[in-house]
């Protein structure tokens, strides 16, 4: 008896679990669904559109951050609805795209971090030292191209650990494409992409790996997202720039270096990595990530809907996790771009 | 139910033994399919493995495995460092693990007051069911420093002079942080797997011997172990697969890295951290065809790990109790 009754309970629970999950599926089904997946840069912004795009717009947007090669390969593939990276598309992977549009959505730099005991934050760093220390030349601390960047700063005796992201990531081309502007050797030796064969240092799995290792690393330096080093109150390097200044991973910064290059390519591409000298207030390790959608889509409605949406109200939502807001050429090619979308 | 149901199965089975057989090919055909299907299945992930590395294969041969270069951006890969990495990990995974867990399994068994068996068989049996990637963040965040900080300079200056045991990392991760979450992680099987081992020697081998006047030690040496001796390499075996196979928490701790050097605390990879790591973000066509041929070198290491127990299981194993054929049948599956 009592076997039996404990059975109907577990019955009973199955059912009523059920239900509720039909009736949530059910509520669900009303609204229309878009799936995206890639970079995990752009993933906090993503993130906080979306709430209000199911309010405003009545879209629900799935985003997984499997990191931009793993959104390159989704679009491909067409298992998503959109894709998003930070490196834009090559042109084979555009022709292996098929048919696919790459739209310019959101603006943000790469933070070097480090962390050594006993120094303060905004330490200053210039793009050649720091590509002899990623490909291991430079590996004390109190290397005089690192001192001399420091006058006044006593710098320890410790052994640099460089860290950088063990799997394939849009910030990792964002800092070797920057090394590779910088560093002619670095450029032959290495090269730009979302993962490289990194000559010394250890590895982190995603930006909280790396931030996990710097943080628990006397002596490292790695990079990640400016929006995660703050939030993780990492410490970071001022960046010096072609015009001698050393420059914040702030708003300002990343404004400065987008306004050296506001015409998109045929393919939409960006590049403001590194600016010339004129843009004296420029971060240089600045970057747009880009949506990639493919030009016809079942869900082209919705997928418009929610990208006018996130290049124009979704904007305003970037300052506070420091994504700055698309300028206005930008935005105009990135609306044009939006309008190709059909069924 | 059942108190109508018991009386009336006898009575069929007394009135006429045919009326079971459609039951009976029943059972056969379903666990026949059952059967098929699994080694249906191994085959059918050998075969797309194959088909999906066949880019890098027709490019590299199987010089893949002898060349440690790993270059995304101008796509030059080889499997060497990470061959090498898994290898090591895992030894010395296993040669730390091997021992404690032959110890735990003997003390739960023989040495162990009654009233601890059964609370310290649950612990050891529940570090079995972390969560892999739990066990990483550990080791990044607390284990990893540890050793860094206060393990591995002790060993580098006691036993520097073994290339071994080179300088001590300077962050978390490192092949031997590597190895010693996987020494953690394999425990509990080994220790577990053997301890059912020495339960089912039989009890009066065991007074026997003691009644012969034998310590402990002695009735371990000559009855326990030899008793349990196939079982016990078959529950190694398990665990060195266990290892190998790893993936997540290794890639946590590991470091990366593709210079294949002697020391354990530098940096390093291993098959399946590289293939979990880089995987989902692989760019080229060709990177993703390598890192599948690592899989597949992954699945012949495997294959050749689980044939060599079911070898050594048979040459140690002959007319020895059931459980130890049990385990042997556990670490052919592994």
């Amino acid at each position: 008896m009592k076997k039996s009754l404990s059975f109907a309970a577990v019955l009973a629970l199955v059912a009523a679990v059920a239900a509720g999950m039909s009736a949530a599926a059910g509520a669900r089904s009303s609204d229309t669904t878009i799936t995206g997946a890639g970079s995990t840069f752009v993933s906090p912004l993503v993130q906080t559109w979306q709430q209000p795009v199911g309010g405003a717009l009545g879209v629900t947007v799935n985003y997984n951050p499997i990191g931009s090669g793993g959104g390159i390969a989704a679009i491909t593939n067409r298992t998503v609805d959109f894709g998003a990276s930070d490196a834009p598309l090559s042109p084979d992977q555009f022709s292996a795209c098929k048919g696919c549009l790459q739209i310019p959505w959101a603006l943000a730099a790469t933070a070097v971090l480090y962390n050594v005991s006993s120094v303060k934050n905004l330490l200053h760093m210039d793009g050649p030292t720091l590509a002899k220390i990623f490909s291991g030349e430079i590996t004390k601390w109190n290397d005089p191209a690192i001192v001399k960047l420091n006058k006044g700063v006593s710098l320890p005796d410790t052994t640099i650990t460089t860290v950088h992201r063990s799997d394939g990531s849009g910030t990792t081309w964002n800092f070797t494409d920057y090394l590779s502007s910088v560093s002619p050797a670095w450029k032959s030796k290495y090269g730009v992409g979302t993962s490289v064969n990194w000559p010394a240092g250890t590895g982190g799995r995603g930006s909280a790996g790396v931030s996990a290792v710097v943080s628990q690393t006397n002596g490292s330096i790695g990079y990640a997202d400016v929006a995660f080093a703050l939030k993780n109150h990492l410490k970071y390097f001022a960046m010096k720039n072609s015009s001698g200044k050393f420059t914040t991973p702030g708003l300002r910064g990343i404004l400065a270096a987008a306004s050296s290059d506001q015409k998109p390519d045929a393919n939409n591409a960006l590049s403001i990595v590194n600016p010339p000298k004129k843009f004296a207030n420029a971060y240089p390790i600045s970057t747009f990530t880009y949506v990639i959608v493919p030009e016809t889509s079942a869900k082209a409605p919705e997928l418009k809907k929610f990208l006018f949406w996130a290049v124009t109200k979704g904007q305003t939502f970037g300052p506070k996790l420091l994504f700055q807001p698309i300028p206005k050429p930008v935005l105009v090619v990135a609306e044009k771009t939006i309008k190709k979308i059909h069924t | 139910m059942a108190s109508i149901d018991t009386p009336v199965r006898p009575g069929r089975r007394s009135f006429t033994g045919r009326r079971l057989r459609p039951a009976d090919a029943l059972l056969q055909g379903v666990a026949a399919i059952a059967a098929t299907s699994a080694a249906v299945l191994v085959g059918l992930i050998a075969y797309k493995l194959v088909r999906d590395a066949w880019p890098a294969i027709s490019r590299y041969g199987i010089a893949f495995v002898a060349h440690d270069i790993w270059d995304p951006v101008a796509n030059h890969y080889g499997a060497a460092s990470f061959l090498f990495g898994t290898v090591l990990t895992s030894v010395f995974a296993l040669a730390i693990a091997g021992p404690l867990a032959i110890a735990i399994a003997l003390y739960l068994t023989e040495l162990a007051p009654r009233a601890l068996r059964g609370p310290v068989t649950a612990l050891v049996e529940t570090l079995a069911a972390i969560p892999s990637v739990v066990i990483g963040l550990w080791g990044i965040l607390v284990l990893g420093p540890f050793l860094a900080h206060h393990v591995e300079p002790w060993l580098h200056s006691a036993l520097g002079f073994i290339p071994l045991f080179g300088s001590p990392s300077t962050g978390p991760q490192s092949i031997f942080t590597a190895i010693v979450v996987l020494t953690i992680m394999i425990l509990p099987i080994v220790a577990s797997i053997c301890r059912e081992l020495f339960l089912s020697v039989p009890r009066e081998l065991k007074e026997g011997a003691l009644a012969l006047g034998t310590t402990r030690w002695e009735m371990i040496r000559a009855v326990v172990f030899p008793y349990a001796r196939g079982g016990i390499a078959a529950a190694l075996i398990l665990g060195f697969g266990r290892a190998i196979g790893e993936a997540i928490a290794v890639t946590q701790v590991v470091g990366g890295g593709t210079i294949i050097q002697a020391n354990l605390f530098s940096g390093g990879d291993t098959l399946a951290s590289k293939i979990a790591a880089s995987y989902q973000g692989a760019d080229s066509n060709i990177q993703v065809a390598a890192l599948i041929y690592l899989g597949l070198i992954l699945l012949v290491f495997s294959l050749v790990v689980n044939l060599l127990a079911q070898w050594v299981v048979r040459q140690f194993g002959r007319g020895q109790g059931a459980v130890s054929r049990a385990s042997a049948r556990v670490g052919a599956t592994a």
